[in-house]
């Protein structure tokens, strides 16, 4: 959830500089407790589905924690706090969909994922695109579509990581994102998917922690929800409406994309293949959902919070709303929970760029030449230096061009969602979808998604008030989706293997 | 839309899909085609995202001929849950000010957005979805169908009987 826009608020925000004896100590920590995981996974990873899939041997409690960490950006922790305190209660329809994505992606996607990885020993989504189309063409195209997001959310996260690890140690921008992207990339080249997730888990309980205590903190600061709502209340009454200074179009759209978004998005997606007993699917959304609450608590309250502190003068205003959580951080909480909130950011980034190397790395290694009907003979060894690759290639262009960077981290959630749900979501559960279909429905993902984003970044062309690229994207990928496998239902039947059929009826 | 095969559950669950996203393309399409949106294309979003995501979980969670079962009760509660609290949201008229009632802490109308959007959800879905699981989403006799499958496959291909299926005439 809530990676796109976490780059843009990343760009544009200047954190403050937050190197503070505690800070830095807490940071050391947390760095060399990424390291020690690391050293451990690359023991244990010695096959390509150790490195892309885990060996498909990760128990529940440590998936779900993976999964909500990966889920959530930085943008939870800065720019999310910072959108509510610009927006009001707008901006919260972007987190509220929680309460359904988890258990809806379960039953629409978890079970078929994991029974094809069963069957097939299937390792990425292209590789189910693949086998529910019979299709090298559509895997392909996926592929593509994935590769083109990743791109983007590479160096977006990249340059957030050079923000947060400025922050903390002061080293300058340049020295921080190739020291964030050169210990995202130990793990990530060493251990893969396994150093990924054990590091996810140990983020993902540093997330929650800062979230929860901080929470807690703002509540008895400002002396409750009901007064923190009073003081709102008595300046800016718009603040605490239903869609708060957003149009009611906007807030609904935020909702649409993040609630149907959620299941086109590879890294969570990509989790369902690493469950080691596919009954213990049972419990992953609830605990999923709970985890995600307590990590999201931070976002309410920061946002929420700060408007009433600013507003009753307990808090200097804000050069920028992005200042939300620094500014609460550094001048109001002890510095210690300033230290933690420091380093969850730090882990949110490096998290997901973490995932998103590994399936950009199975892209190139392993979709792309199936789509071209060969195998790479040694997928571990291509896995990793491809790994090497594409995170230096991220670091090299956050470096670049902030421009540049800005326009690639718009469109990665929106991309992944218009290419990816119609086709994979509705496809495994859908016999009448054809290859047509789903090749017509990825090609207007991207070639709308691209279109729009583009002409839209470049002022060539406004949105109506409320309406996004996102979401004009995915109704138009949905709506081909079902016509062209309308018109083409004839060839549905022959497109489906036996096992596949199995999977997808059961 | 599907073939003649595909079970009444699954049928009725994309056709109402297929509905629920026409509703929000037309609320798009009316702030494209008008110099200012109207009013009514939030409503139409409104009712149609919760159509759409109740229309997908259901196509998820449908068991063949045996439907949903007893999952229609936490369906029909969420997307009325989604419709009412939208619903509320538009249709309420703005009375936010220092003297505002608080419900847990916030105006009534952002009450019923984030306690009743937010959170009941959470309450009703994720534990339907455990207390159905064996009957309605996996047991153990599926996972072993598979298994069987998986591993006929397997032997067949090791036998040069059969040619991967993974490769099997691909388009």
């Amino acid at each position: 959830m809530i990676q796109t826009a976490s780059v843009s608020v990343l760009l544009q925000v200047a954190l403050p500089n937050a190197a503070r004896p505690a800070v830095v100590a807490v940071g050391i920590l947390y760095f060399a407790v990424v390291l020690g995981i690391s050293v451990w996974a690359a023991r244990r990873t010695r096959t390509a589905r150790d490195f892309f899939v885990a060996g498909k041997g990760i128990g529940l409690v440590a998936l779900t924690v993976a999964s909500v960490s990966v889920s959530v950006s930085g943008f939870a922790f800065i720019g999310g706090p910072g959108f509510i305190y610009a927006v009001g209660l707008g901006a919260m329809y972007i987190v509220l969909p929680a309460a359904v994505t988890n258990v809806m992606g379960a039953w629409v996607l978890a079970k078929r994922m994991r029974l094809l990885g069963e069957a097939r020993a299937l390792i990425t989504i292209p590789d189910a695109i693949g086998a529910r189309y019979r299709s090298r063409a559509a895997q392909g195209l996926s592929a593509v579509a994935i590769l083109v997001g990743i791109v983007g959310y590479m160096a977006t996260n990249a340059l957030a990581m050079g923000v947060v690890i400025n922050s903390i140690f002061g080293v300058g921008l340049g020295w921080g994102i190739w020291i964030g992207m050169g210990v995202t990339l130990a793990y990530s080249a060493s251990g893969g998917i396994l150093a990924g997730i054990y590091n996810d888990v140990f983020q993902g309980t540093l997330m929650a922690v800062a979230s929860v205590l901080v929470f807690l903190f703002v509540l008895n600061f400002g002396g409750g929800l009901g007064e923190i709502s009073r003081t709102i209340l008595a300046h800016e009454p718009t603040f605490l409406g239903p869609w708060g200074k957003l149009t009611p179009l906007a807030a609904l759209s935020f909702f649409f994309v993040f609630s149907m978004g959620s299941l086109g998005q590879p890294q969570a997606v990509h989790k369902y293949y690493m469950l080691r007993d596919p009954l213990q699917l049972k419990w992953y959304p609830l605990l999923k959902t709970l985890g995600l609450v307590l990590v999201l608590l931070l976002y309410f309250s920061v946002g929420v919070g700060v408007k009433a502190f600013v507003l009753s003068g307990r808090l200097a205003p804000l050069a920028s709303p992005d200042q939300a959580t620094p500014a609460l951080l550094l001048n109001v909480t002890p510095i210690i929970l300033a230290a933690l909130v420091f380093s969850g950011v730090a882990a949110a980034t490096m998290s997901a760029a973490n995932s998103f190397i590994n399936i950009g790395a199975a892209v190139v290694t392993h979709d792309l030449p199936v789509a071209f009907g060969r195998r790479v003979t040694n997928e571990l060894r291509w896995g990793r230096t491809v790994t090497v690759l594409i995170a230096i290639a991220a670091a090299i262009t956050a470096q670049r061009s902030g421009t540049m960077v800005a326009f690639l981290g718009i469109f990665g959630w929106g991309l992944f969602a218009s290419t990816l749900v119609p086709a994979l979501a509705v496809g495994l559960n859908w016999q009448g979808a054809t290859r047509a279909g789903a090749m017509a429905s990825i090609a207007t993902g991207l070639i709308v998604t691209l279109g729009l984003e583009t002409a839209a970044y470049w002022k060539a062309f406004t949105f109506p008030a409320g309406v996004t690229a996102s979401a004009v994207a995915m109704v138009s990928s949905f709506l081909v989706f079902f016509i062209v496998s309308w018109l083409t239902r004839r060839t549905a039947p022959t497109q489906i293997d036996p096992d596949v059929r199995l999977v997808m009826e059961i | 839309m599907p073939p003649a095969s595909e079970d009444a559950t699954r049928r009725a669950a994309l056709v109402a899909l297929f509905i629920g996203i026409a509703a929000i393309a037309a609320g798009y399409a009316t702030a494209f085609s008008a110099g200012k949106t109207p009013a009514w294309a939030a409503w139409l979003l409104a009712l149609g995202i919760p159509v759409a995501l109740a229309a997908i979980m259901i196509l998820g969670a449908a068991r063949g001929r045996r439907g949903i079962g007893p999952l229609k009760i936490p369906f029909a509660f969420v997307a009325l849950v989604l419709v009412i609290g939208f619903g509320a949201a538009l249709a309420l008229p703005a009375t936010e000010g220092p003297l505002s009632t608080l419900w847990l802490g916030l105006p009534a109308r952002a009450a019923i957005v984030i306690y009743g959007v937010g959170l009941l959800p959470i309450v009703v879905l994720p534990i339907a979805y455990a207390l159905t699981f064996e009957t309605q989403t996996l047991s153990a006799e599926d996972v072993e169908r598979v298994r069987v499958l998986a591993r006929e496959n397997q032997a067949a291909i090791e036998n040069g009987t059969r040619e991967p299926m993974d490769n099997q005439r691909r388009g």
